[in-house]
């Protein structure tokens, strides 16, 4: 829709985009320059000190350590268990609340009390929830016979156990964003199908499959886009990264270097680092979404 | 949504049915558990049965007694609602610029206002820490306010809702002489007043919710949000689990209760990002 005032030499759009420009200018754009300016200085973060170029050390020492090798091969199991648990979970679901029409209210509903909660509050329930000293989780499975022992402490389940409050907490949300787009569907297509004696089935591997994959594509790149950057509030509340970086993540990882490790030249390398790995998902999410679209046409 | 097209046979609705009861368990069990800790004197927390028998205020009384829950709420709301305020207004301003006119680069510019969303804050965490540092803004209302004020997305959607104003409404508005100030605030804004008050929600709950920046420019209690404040007293009161799950309550009912409110209005607004992209 075209506008009234087009007269390009008018200064006043430009004033009233000004002040949004220039927060996010002072907030958003300026910090990425500044960062990656303090990954190739050493600053001991005396004010006033030399801040000699050094070039790739900083790169250098990040990637030769431990952290750096954990915080990756997490940061893959992280997004790998996020596809299936957080995108494909969600669609049978989706399909069965959308197939109750009106009467899946109450589903809805509850399914989507976790987005209206804090990370935090989550992550605090659970340190009660599953406590091995009492809590009701570990108390139930003790009278079931099964030893539940303390995620938290161990080095290998701790990470699932992040996994699994990630997925639990956004799948309400999930589900809802795929019932909005099957409600797109028309309805005439799928009892088109009906009376042409299509069964369950059919029709969802021909029809509904195909027609929700704009939406399935949209929540599979924001998933991966975002599911590292979600996981912060409980992997710092509940584990720390650890135990023995069990659970740190690239995201994290740049949080440990340079508010933990004082590392700033590390941490500012870290995030050069994540910052291209992002704008290359960014890309595929492009060019992806592009040729998807094209041949929907 | 009334009735849906698709039907799956009985024995598939059964299964659908089993699931998403499961499901929904998950989620109200742990919130009963959680509430009726809140209520339980110490010596019942520990108790499987969620509810307590001789149920007590004092964990809710210790929290603004004791810890200063008092102060972290304040900080939150006033913070949230200082925020919103000031996101919206920004967002409209930038919204109608891209809506209302043509003008150079303003392709450009809306993608450059986009790409921003897709910036985490871990990303700008450094220098933005140095910045506050220099601007001596650790624990202050204004850190946790103005490095917010730019929302890229609330931009987007109210330019949506923007566009979809029919042109005569405008044209009207000029025909009387009206410049562009007064028709954005006169004209346009009332005419989408429900989706800024949809929009309006969806960004208190952000900062409500929000962790990681508070957290960062937090360094004593007098500052900390309601959200830093229930972290704080995992540590502060180690083991006073009924406090905990009182603590987590107050920081979650306000925005249950926001949602039950306008839950139509917010549920449209979280899912709409999903079905136009």
């Amino acid at each position: 829709m075209r506008s009234s005032w087009g007269q390009g030499r008018d200064p006043e759009p430009y004033l009233y985009l000004a002040p949004m420009l220039a927060l996010l200018a002072v907030f958003t754009y300026w910090p990425l320059v500044h960062t990656a300016y303090l990954s190739v200085v050493r600053w001991n973060m005396a004010p006033g000190a030399a801040m000699p170029f050094v070039g790739l050390t900083n790169f250098a020492s990040v990637t030769s350590g431990s952290l750096f090798a954990a915080a990756s091969y997490n940061t893959v199991i992280y997004l790998a268990a996020s596809i299936p648990l957080k995108v494909l979970l969600p669609i049978p679901i989706a399909v069965f609340v959308w197939s109750l029409g009106g009467r899946g209210a109450a589903y809805r509903t509850i399914l989507f009390l976790p987005t209206l909660i804090s990370f935090v509050v989550v992550s605090v329930v659970v340190l009660w929830l599953l406590n091995p000293m009492g809590g009701h989780v570990p108390a139930l499975l003790a009278m079931a016979g099964v030893a539940m022992g303390n995620p938290l402490a161990d080095a290998e389940r701790a990470i699932w156990l992040v996994i699994g409050l990630s997925s639990w907490k956004v799948l309400g949300f999930h589900v809802l964003i795929y019932v909005a787009g099957l409600s797109a569907i028309p309805r005439d297509l799928v009892e088109a199908m009906r009376i042409d004696g299509a069964g369950d089935w059919r029709i969802l591997r021909s029809l509904i499959w195909p027609l929700l994959g704009p939406t399935t594509l949209f929540v599979l790149i924001s998933t991966i886009l975002f599911t590292l950057q979600q996981c912060f509030t409980p992997i710092d509340i509940l584990t720390q990264g650890g135990p023995s970086n069990g659970t740190t993540n690239l995201f994290y990882m740049v949080y440990q270097l340079a508010m933990r490790s004082f590392d700033i030249g590390g941490g500012a390398a870290g995030t050069v680092m994540l910052f291209a790995l992002l704008l290359l998902l960014v890309a595929a999410k492009f060019a992806l979404l592009d040729s998807r679209v094209a041949y929907e046409r | 949504m009334s009735e849906a097209a698709f039907r799956p046979s009985p024995g598939w609705r059964f299964a659908g049915h089993a699931v998403l009861v499961a499901l929904c368990l998950s989620v109200v069990v742990p919130m009963a558990i959680v509430l009726g800790t809140s209520f339980k004197v110490p010596n019942e927390v520990y108790r499987l049965q969620p509810w307590p028998d001789a149920p007590t205020m004092e964990n809710y009384a210790r929290l603004f007694g004791e810890r200063a829950f008092g102060t972290y709420v304040w900080n939150s709301v006033a913070t949230t609602a200082l925020r919103v305020v000031g996101e919206l207004v920004i967002a409209l301003l930038a919204a109608y610029a891209f809506a209302r006119w043509s003008f150079r680069g303003r392709d450009a510019l809306f993608v450059l206002v986009l790409a921003a969303m897709m910036v985490p804050p871990q990303l700008t965490m450094i220098p933005l820490y140095l910045l506050m540092a220099e601007l001596d803004w650790f624990d202050t209302w204004t850190a946790l306010i103005v490095p917010h004020l730019a929302m890229p997305y609330a931009a987007f959607l109210l330019r949506q809702h923007f566009l979809s104003i029919p042109r005569e409404l405008y044209e009207a508005a000029r025909m009387d002489g009206a410049g562009s100030w007064t028709t954005l605030w006169h004209v346009a804004v009332p005419n989408i007043g429900p989706a800024i008050a949809a929009i309006a929600i969806v960004l208190a709950m952000d900062s409500w919710n929000e962790y990681f920046w508070p957290m960062l420019m937090s360094t004593e209690p007098s500052s900390r949000t309601v959200q830093i404040g229930l972290r704080e007293f995992v540590e502060e009161e180690f083991g006073n689990y009924g406090g905990l799950m009182a603590g987590a309550v107050l920081a979650s009912l306000p925005m249950l209760l926001l949602f039950f409110l306008f839950q139509r209005r917010i549920v449209d607004t979280f899912v709409s990002s999903g079905v136009k992209g």
